[in-house]
């Protein structure tokens, strides 16, 4: 006999072991399905920043819900996670990004953001280990921070268990039951077979081939980002830096003392490759010690790569789609660490009640793509 | 000696009983455990405790070491200052 749960959730993310805990707490029994291991997909190999600056109001109001969230996951889910209000700098080098950093500051001050626009002497009295040469300015929001995406998940994934729900580690989701327009099962690798009238496709970069198996067709494309990690090092106090310049990119130090960060290519490499280059861990040593020369003694432990899953408008999309029972949260970008705690409550709450928090028509199924996200 | 009092990595200080604690509560893949008790990922980069926690996962799981994958070795192979890589460059 085919076993049956309220909802099964394809993919053991931050995506998919968030909205698991959001729909265990509401008292859904739910199976997790993950192909590989938890956080073997893009969450594993994320660089830990969680930020509120955005440019759009169901981003803006989503990231500060996950703010809320990371603050008190420790208490909530009884696991230390790394949580910490380090901030972020969105650094702006050039006329064009202090006119864009304004208008965003203020569209977030409307949400009740704590951030301001600041001058780069204000920007070094934060940080005083910047490098400010060429610096007009930037935005600096303290409530900003950072977490383990590893203790996330695995608090959020033993929640859920203590909450009555299965995780099932190693067999992949092959095949979607559909019939007359609503999801009926899932057939594994394995062979095995689980029915529920709710599935999610919570699968990061394989979410279009998750997709084509209900007959749902995603506008999601994996792309490969590099990053990189150094040893732990005595603490620098330095935020989130956020460099848009063409030789840009992003670091923090972790609680830990070490450096993370990365940069987005200047040349899209498409698909789920995660292998790693040489040309990225000397341009990104390069670019990191331009910002802080203090860098400069501090050793490289690892790279690695991982995949972003870009739609057309950089914005998600968190939905019930065209098959009825068929939900999805996917196309995350650069983003989906921070948003995860948020939007898995807000599908879990959608998929419960069919009401959502606020207005999240921004990352509707089957909207039109328009313009991309400012501070993509 | 207890397990608590064994250190199986001694880079980030995990002990044997958070190795076994975590492969009780269903994370059998060397990958996983690596990531949720950052065994493996100190300055080193696993070359003491890669073994060692091979071996616990075998004794847990009645799975030969040779049937558990092994953890992903990145690059750099030992760590490097960053200066090593900025200096050679005429820009
Ligand atoms: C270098 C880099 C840096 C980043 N930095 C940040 C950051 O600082 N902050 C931030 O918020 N975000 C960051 N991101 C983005 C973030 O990592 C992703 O948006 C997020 O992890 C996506 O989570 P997910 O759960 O959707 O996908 P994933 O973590 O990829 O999870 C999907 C899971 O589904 C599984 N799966 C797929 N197909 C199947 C199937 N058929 N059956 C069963 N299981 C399946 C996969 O194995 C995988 O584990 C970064 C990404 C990269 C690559
Ligand atoms: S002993 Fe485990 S990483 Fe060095």
């Amino acid at each position: 006999m085919t076993k049956s749960y309220d909802a099964i959730i394809i993919g053991g993310g931050i995506i998919g072991t968030a909205t698991g805990y959001y729909l265990s707490k509401q008292g859904l029994t739910v199976l997790l399905l993950e192909k590989d291991y938890l956080t073997a997909g893009s969450t594993g190999r994320c660089i830990t920043g969680i930020r509120q600056q955005f440019s759009t109001p169901a981003t803006i109001k989503t990231a500060m819900r996950s703010v809320a969230l990371f603050s008190r996951m420790e208490e909530e889910l009884g696991r230390d996670v790394e949580w910490t209000n380090s901030g972020y700098i969105f650094l702006a080098h050039d006329e064009q990004k202090v006119e864009t950093f304004k208008k965003t500051v203020a569209l977030q001050k409307q949400f009740g953001l704590d951030v301001d626009y600041l001058s780069a002497e204000e920007c070094k009295k934060i940080v005083p280990m910047l490098n400010i040469d060429g610096l007009l300015g930037g935005t600096w929001c303290p409530s900003d921070g950072q977490a383990s995406p590893f203790f996330v998940v695995q608090a959020y994934a033993e929640n859920m268990v203590k909450n009555g729900c299965e995780i099932i580690r190693g067999d992949e989701v092959t095949g979607i039951t559909v019939k007359s327009g609503r999801v009926e099962s899932v057939t594994t690798a394995s062979g095995a077979v689980y029915g529920a009238p709710m599935i999610v496709n919570a699968a990061g970069p394989w979410a279009r081939e998750v997709g084509r198996m209900a007959g749902v067709e995603l506008e999601v494309e994996p792309e490969r980002h590099e990053a990189l990690i150094t040893e732990g090092v005595a603490y620098m106090n330095i935020p989130m830096l956020v460099d848009y310049r063409k030789e840009g990119g992003y670091f923090v130090q972790r609680t830990t003392g070490q450096f993370i960060g990365c940069y987005t290519p200047e040349h899209q490499v498409k698909g789920r490759d995660t292998g790693s280059t040489l040309e990225f861990i000397a341009e990104m040593a390069r670019r990191m010690c331009r910002l802080i020369p203090a860098l400069e003694d501090v050793a490289i432990l690892r790279q690695w790569s991982g995949s972003y899953s870009m739609t057309p408008d950089g914005s998600p999309i968190v939905d019930e789609t065209s098959v009825a029972g068929f939900f999805c949260s996917v196309g995350m970008s650069g983003h989906g660490f921070m948003l995860g705690p948020a939007l898995g409550e807000s599908l879990a709450g959608y998929m419960v009640n069919k009401t959502w928090p606020f207005d999240m028509s921004e990352f509707a199924f089957g909207r039109s793509f328009g313009a991309k996200e400012d501070l993509a | 000696m207890s397990d608590k009092d064994i250190i199986i990595c001694r880079c980030e200080d995990v002990t044997q009983a958070e190795v076994e604690a975590a492969i009780d509560g269903g994370i059998t893949d060397p990958e996983e455990l690596k990531r949720f008790l950052n065994v493996g990922l100190g300055p080193c980069q696993g070359r003491t405790c890669g073994r060692l926690v091979l071996q616990i996962l075998a004794r847990k799981t009645g799975k030969p070491v040779s049937e558990i994958r092994a953890t992903k070795t990145r690059p750099p192979l030992v760590s490097v200052p960053i200066k090593e890589f900025i200096g050679s460059d005429d820009d």
